[in-house]
């Protein structure tokens, strides 16, 4: 009944090939304790299945793991582009399926009800849905003549998301309750990983039974990791770190200053705490926790 | 950025966007959009006091007391009345037409808004790979009140041909969005040079009126299609009240986070 695990333990549970979805949105709330295992344990030919996201996206892209993504953006908002990312589908190394938002939750939705497609007006007159036409079907309702989409099912192998507390049996809190998308991505996938900032009593979820976001059946292998979600935020605990994304798009202009930056402040570091001290440990945290958390 | 005068171009579109919005407003923000974050602001401080802003999508009448360096961050939740569930309350609301208001912008512009966000090039061999559409083509067919701006109006932006229509304006003009089926269309775009709406049945882009110091032939030569012009003399875009400078430069963006959309 105990699901908890090592966050080593719990990327190996990855095979090459896998369709994984990544939980988190933007610059929030994404599992990147988890995807820096991933990276160090140097996955290949990963689907990755990322509704609007950026650097998790770039990590497993620089290190080689991933042959397709499937999103609606991914960048790093006001701080530019994603750069490995956007190079690779460039240069056609990684393949990308673009979706809007919506229609990707309409396809995720449509493999968590089994139902063969979910219809929606968005996307409508735009050229995403050229893109695939075998899965986000230009419909008329037979009674209406209305046109809308039919968005067909995306199937999920692994799901994983970042939540804030967890007892051992796989009962998961997230708070306050912002849940992102990722809600979405859990209901798809055949397998889900949640990592989380702390492993509580079982009583605690007895004594507050409403703030539970997802019941022990839901979820299939758990880990703990403290600033797991770094360097994205982790609301209300902390904000995501813009020293590092700032570092990070700046080491990346030259291989070889991203090849020093890579090695020392993501992959290098043995565990997911010296991955902490190798990014300014304490003093980095104390800047980012929130004031109010 | 400092125009001659009293005010600069980033506040003249603050300001000329926050005067679109109303008690009736219902809007929402994605992605470094700082420019309507900041007329949403504003507006609420002035005109329209009723008006509902959910920052990045998800903090429900915040009240931060200055901006981030992101939209979609928690820098700027602070005074929220709710944290929105974003799956399920989110598109329920986009789609329910609750939110009635968005703005976005691209990197290529055509003459009915559409906007393309995704790729500069062929989709599979882009010369430069964009961050994607994200919401776009949904929230293009779902939000009946649409606003574009750019803060560089060359013709690299205003293009004949969009490279790929990531979100929708008014298609393919005319009737083109009743005949989808989709609510209402975009109203306005705001420039760096001028304001432009939409010609009432071609849903044409069409001069509104020029910034103060901006002459027509700077804005034809910038605009990569033919603009339609105004019947008569073109009108000069309002300024800025002194009230409404002082609320954006103290209130509503003191660190001037709005910059950051200029490059």
């Amino acid at each position: 009944m105990d699901k908890l695990v090592s966050i080593e333990a719990a990327a190996a549970l990855v095979p090459d090939g896998c369709t994984l979805a990544i939980g988190g949105l933007s610059m929030n709330a994404s599992p990147m304790a988890f995807v820096r295992e991933l990276a160090r344990q140097n996955k290949r030919d990963l689907t990755l299945v990322a509704i609007v996201n950026g650097m998790a996206v770039d990590w497993l892209v620089a290190a080689g793991c991933v042959s397709r993504v499937v999103s609606g953006l991914i960048s790093f908002e006001g701080m530019g582009l994603a750069p490995h990312f956007r190079h690779a589908v460039e240069t056609g190394s990684v393949t990308l399926d673009e979706y809007s938002e919506y229609l990707l939750i309409a396809r995720l939705r449509a493999a968590a009800t089994h139902v063969p497609f979910i219809p929606t007006k968005a996307g409508l007159g735009t050229d995403v849905l050229g893109l695939h036409p075998d899965t986000t079907r230009l419909e008329h309702d037979p009674v209406s003549g209305e046109a809308y989409v039919a968005c067909t099912p995306l199937p999920v192998d692994i799901a994983v998301v970042h939540a804030h507390a967890a007892d051992v049996l796989g009962n998961v809190r997230v708070e306050p309750k912002l849940i992102w998308m990722d809600n979405e991505i859990v209901n798809a996938a055949a397998t889900t990983i949640v990592t989380v900032e702390e492993i509580v009593p079982h009583e605690s979820f007895v004594a507050e039974p409403q703030r539970t976001t997802w019941p022990r059946f839901i979820v299939d292998h758990l880990a703990e990791a403290p600033w797991g979600a770094y360097p994205t935020s982790c609301f209300p605990r902390y904000t995501h770190d813009k020293e590092f994304f700032g570092a990070y798009t700046q080491a990346a202009r030259q291989p070889e200053s991203f090849a020093a930056f890579w090695r020392e402040r993501v992959t290098g570091p043995a565990t997911h705490r010296d991955f902490l001290q190798a990014n300014g440990g304490d003093e980095t945290l104390a800047r980012l926790r929130r004031k109010e958390a | 950025m400092k125009m001659a005068g009293r005010y600069s171009i980033d506040e003249l579109m603050v300001v000329t966007l926050a005067r679109q919005f109303d008690d009736s407003t219902c809007a929402f923000n994605g992605a470094v959009s700082f420019i309507p974050v900041c007329a949403y602001l504003l507006a609420r401080k002035t005109h329209a006091p009723g008006l509902v802003w959910a920052a990045s999508s998800i903090a429900i009448d915040a009240d931060p007391h200055c901006l981030g360096e992101s939209t979609l961050s928690d820098a700027i939740w602070d005074g929220a009345a709710m944290l929105s569930n974003s799956p399920f309350d989110f598109w329920a609301f986009a789609q329910g037409m609750h939110y009635n208001t968005f703005a976005f912008r691209g990197a290529q512009i055509d003459r009915h808004g559409n906007v393309n966000n995704t790729v500069i090039g062929p989709y599979d061999k882009p010369k430069v790979r964009l961050p994607g559409g994200g919401g776009m083509a949904d929230l293009g067919c779902m939000i009946p009140r649409i606003y574009l701006w750019s803060t560089t109006h060359n013709p690299r932006i205003f293009v004949e041909t969009l490279d790929f229509r990531s979100g929708i304006g008014w298609g393919d003009g005319g009737d083109d969005r009743e005949r989808l089926g989709l609510p209402g269309g975009p109203r306005l775009c705001v420039t760096n040079l001028c304001v432009m709406d939409f010609h009432p049945t071609t849903k044409a882009m069409r001069l509104k009126s020029l910034h103060p110091g901006v002459s027509l032939a700077e804005v034809t030569a910038a605009t990569g299609f033919e603009l339609v012009l105004p019947d008569g003399p073109v009108p000069v875009t309002a300024e800025p009240g002194a009230e409404e400078l002082r609320i954006l430069r103290e209130e509503v963006d003191p660190t001037a986070m709005r910059l950051r959309e200029f490059g």
